[in-house]
């Protein structure tokens, strides 16, 4: 196979190989591996490479977009069998064909391949009800830096033989082996989904409605909070007039018809004692739009910055305050403590982006969680510790990758802690 | 032996023969091996200094909970040190706004949910074990359980975890924070069959209770429509709380050990729950005993009260411990098959219990076409335990031909470690050592676990008797 150029992104140009097999792709890196040895970027829609540090232009990129083959799919053991180069809307549309789904909110979900969302641990705000990626992998074809072509796992939904690689390939980054197949845990689709939108005067009172909501007679799938600049941009991008000028806490919940119409009456009375400015709620057509809207708003757009952080749930709020104080558009999947923040246009020197970026990440210190950078200017990555504080694990996990890729071929630029 | 007494004390230390046998093996018996010393370590800081002293000395050591696996997970293959890990049994934490709980590893399972009662919270992973079973041994073999067809099995429900690495040295996996930047190493230790290190503390994830419960029973008149109703339900969108199958061997002495009232001519049972909101229990009930009625069950009858419920419950996860009435031994199998291969499994046990002439019940999750035959002999008597072996391997086999795997909760432990060639091939076998060798690369951590160690050339020789010692060799 002859590399070609391709175009990483307006500004970049690798060269590219393009298999259509996962022999052939296991072949080319082998023969990589024992020859050239240049640097290998897995790539899938191309949607997550403003993530780790500049690309070094020598390196490869290989595409497995031509492994988009559903290999089985088992409706009725409510699992399936595809490769991974299959575009997430297209699996999307295969499922819904046996009303069934997998329930991740994937951005970009046109372009993204599985593997991708895969390799990225891609989520949404639905993660909290529905989980993530790791509650849905069963089982895994990938292949190694040396060309190794292996599985893990295998196509049953309990299985506990051998190593869980699939949970080691999950958010790995690409890092330790290029994603081939997939076997996935399916769910069925709910009836119907509803939104409620609910407005107040401040973070601080939707706090306390999520206090109280621990201990809800509903169970919703969503839980989360939007700053007003946040909330702007949903509505924006939602086409769906709601009130945005305050804070907002959206609640999701999904089931039949009768359990959601019980939920969302449970949840207006559930969070009525705090006052809430309005309430709305967003249901048929609207609600998904919605859903698209509440995951769009993490891609970076023309921002300076967009970073992720994790925290304890009930220290979410706190870091949104001082956040929000910085100009940032905020958005929490506040249950599962997870910020997703896009810094303000104000914020235009690395100077200034990194004392920010500083300032977060001692209040998610605080917070015991962490700040990962997940877009900025090429130019400033070099200013930055894009992965955040040291987590006691790196060290481990680079003995790992040091045995599975030896020669730091695959994705170098997204080593952990090399950063 | 002296430098051990030195870090855990006298009583924390058994050294005599006779004390030693108790630990010899765990629920798979047909391979004992005693330890040579097992130590009862009650902080981190004990465990740090036994593996250190274990490493200067070049000793194997393993880590065991309560013994309760079913594979040899904690078997002493070779001797060396055994660290029981049941004196470190503190719930450190329990946080209800973040839905956390910090553990230690020899917390006994159920405890954990017991202490949270009322909480509005528990902790999902039930395996029918868990009155005995510690959350560090479920940890080890990523233990399932009736419950986990909707919540997930024990891996679902971790967070993190600190770990005394086979060096010695201390790590803190993951943390009650999700997504820490990073592989999900958290996710790879869990199911490691203790092979990558000892776990001393655990943070799991808390479930919020559902609102209401309806347990149900289907009758029938034979095994065939109870596996068909179970293919039906799951191919119908309904994910039940649990779906369990008992045929009429274990209900025969189920039945004799608690007097629940079941019928003793029907030919199987499915116990079936639903949970969740009460407004939407009872449409999905009736949804299910439709299901039931339209495969041919002679009747389903519903809990009425949490009492029944909870002896309905009872029966079902001591079925094990019932079946002393029937046989002196019993050995469990654990394969898995798609959902919609239940009925062919099922139909291939009961052939391969008349040809081996070995009694086979069956009482199993149904749900997730994780099977659990149970054949039935007498230890004592070596010829019939050839016969058990060659029967299990036949099923087990047949599991594998039919797409599936051959441990869904027990784990490979010793017992399974020559169907690994079976089900992966030799680069998948490769990956693992690799990913074995950069956490434990000395080997000295329960070893000859997991993965058939011998290499390519020697593996396919290995018999299913010493399967442990075979694949050692």
């Amino acid at each position: 196979m002859i590399p070609k150029p391709t175009a990483m992104s307006p500004a970049f140009t690798t060269d590219e190989v393009l298999p259509a097999t996962q022999t052939e792709l296991s072949r080319w890196i082998q023969e990589n591996a024992m020859g050239a040895a240049r640097s290998i970027y897995p790539a899938g829609g191309r949607t997550a490479f403003h993530f780790g540090r500049p690309l070094d232009l020598s390196g490869i990129t290989v595409c497995t977009t031509n492994l988009s083959k559903v290999i089985d799919y088992p409706a009725r053991d409510m699992t399936i069998t595809v490769e991974a180069g299959i575009r997430f809307d297209e699996l999307t549309k295969v499922l819904q064909t046996e009303r069934q789904r997998l329930p991740i909110d994937v951005p970009q979900a046109h372009r993204a391949t599985l593997g991708g969302v895969v390799a990225t641990n891609a989520s949404g705000s639905r993660r909290f009800g529905m989980g993530t990626m790791r509650d849905y992998v069963i089982g895994v074809t990938a292949v190694d830096a040396s060309g190794r072509l292996f599985k893990a796992g295998g196509r049953v939904v309990k299985n506990v033989a051998g190593y869980d690689l699939c949970k080691m390939l999950v958010g790995s980054q690409g890092s330790l082996a290029v994603i081939t197949q997939l076997t996935l845990k399916l769910r069925p689709d709910p009836e119907t989904s509803v939104v409620l939108w609910a407005s107040f005067d401040g973070l601080q009172t939707i706090d306390r409605a999520l206090e109280r909501l621990t201990l809800s007679a509903a169970r919703p799938v969503a839980l989360d909070v939007l700053d007003s600049r946040a909330a702007a941009a949903v509505a924006a991008e939602a086409g769906i007039d709601l009130p945005v000028n305050r804070p907002v806490l959206c609640i999701g919940v999904e089931g039949t018809n009768r359990e959601t119409a019980w939920q969302i009456e449970e949840l207006k009375a559930e969070i009525a004692p705090f006052n809430p400015h309005e309430m709305l709620c967003v249901a048929d057509s609207h609600v998904t739009k919605l859903w698209f809207a509440l995951t769009e708003l993490q891609v970076p757009s023309d921002d300076p910055l967009t970073f992720k952080a994790n925290l304890l749930p009930s220290h979410t709020i706190a870091f949104m305050e001082q956040a929000d104080r910085s100009g940032c558009a905020l958005q929490a999947h506040a249950a599962s403590g997870i910020v997703v923040g896009h810094f303000p246009d104000t914020v235009s020197t690395p100077a200034a982006a990194v004392a920010l970026l500083a300032q977060l990440r001692e209040l998610a210190r605080k917070c015991r969680g962490n700040v990962v950078v997940s877009h900025c200017d090429e130019s400033w990555k070099g200013e930055m510790p894009l992965w955040g504080d040291c987590e006691p694990g790196w060290p481990l996990m680079q003995k790992l990758k040091r045995e599975l890729d030896p020669r730091n071929l695959l994705n170098p630029h997204l080593s952990f802690g090399a950063v | 032996m002296d430098a051990l007494r030195a870090i855990v004390g006298g009583d924390g230390i058994l050294v005599d023969r006779e004390e030693l046998l108790v630990y010899e093996c765990d629920g798979f018996t047909i391979e004992k091996n005693v330890p040579d010393v097992v130590v009862f370590p009650n902080s981190t800081e004990q465990v740090v200094a036994i593996v250190k002293l274990c490493n200067v000395h070049q000793v194997p050591f393993v880590p065991r909970g309560a013994g309760t696996s079913l594979a040899g997970g904690c078997l002493p293959v070779g001797g060396g040190v055994m660290i029981a890990l049941t004196r470190m049994r503190q719930i450190l934490e329990v946080n209800l706004r973040d839905r956390y709980a910090i553990v230690e590893p020899g917390l006994v399972n159920v405890h954990l949910t017991q202490h949270l009662k009322g909480s509005g919270y528990h902790y999902a992973p039930d395996p029918s074990s868990q009155g005995a079973c510690t959350i560090g041994g479920n940890f080890a073999t990523n233990s399932g359980g009736p419950h986990t067809l909707k919540y997930g099995v024990t891996v679902n429900h971790v967070l993190g975890a600190e770990i005394v690495m086979p060096d010695g040295s201390v790590v803190q996996l993951g943390g009650p924070v999700e997504d820490v930047p990073g592989y999900d190493l958290t996710g790879l230790f869990v199911g490691s069959e203790g092979t990558f290190g000892v776990c001393t503390k655990i943070i799991v994830r808390l479930t919020r209770d559902p609102a209401a419960f309806r347990t149900m029973l289907g009758i029938f008149n034979s095994v065939q429509d109870a596996t068909q109703t179970i293919s039906n339900i799951i191919g119908a969108g309904i994910v039940p709380a649990a779906l369990e199958l008992m045929d009429q061997g274990i209900i025969e002495a189920v039945e004799a050990a608690f007097h629940f009232g079941f019928p003793l001519d029907a030919a199987a049972v499915l116990l079936i729950e639903v949970d969740g909101l009460e407004v939407t229990v009872d449409e999905e009930a009736r949804k299910i005993v439709d299901l039931c009625q339209n495969a041919g069950a002679r009747e389903v009858r519903a809990a009425n009260s949490t009492k029944e419920r909870l002896l309905l419950w009872k029966c079902r996860k001591q079925a094990f411990g019932a079946i002393g009435r029937l046989s002196p031994s019993y050995c469990t199998q654990d394969g898995v098959v798609p959902r919609t291969k239940l009925p062919e499994v099922l139909d291939f046990i009961i052939a391969v219990g008349v040809r081996h002439d070995i009694r086979i019940v069956n009482v199993f999750h149904a749900g997730d076409g994780n099977i659990h035959p149970i054949l039935l002999f007498d230890e004592r008597n070596a010829e019939q335990v050839q016969r058990v072996l060659a029967a299990s391997d036949e099923i087990l086999n047949k599991c594998i031909d039919l797409g599936g795997s051959v441990t869904g909760e027990h784990g490979i432990g010793v017992e399974k470690i020559s169907f690994m060639n079976k089900l992966f091939a030799p680069a998948d076998l490769e990956v693992m050592e690799s990913v074995r060798h950069a956490f434990n690369p000395a080997g000295l951590c329960s070893p000859m676990k997991m993965l058939p160690t011998a290499g390519a050339c020697g593996t396919e020789q290995i018999e299913r008797v010493l399967p442990g010692r075979k694949a050692a060799l």
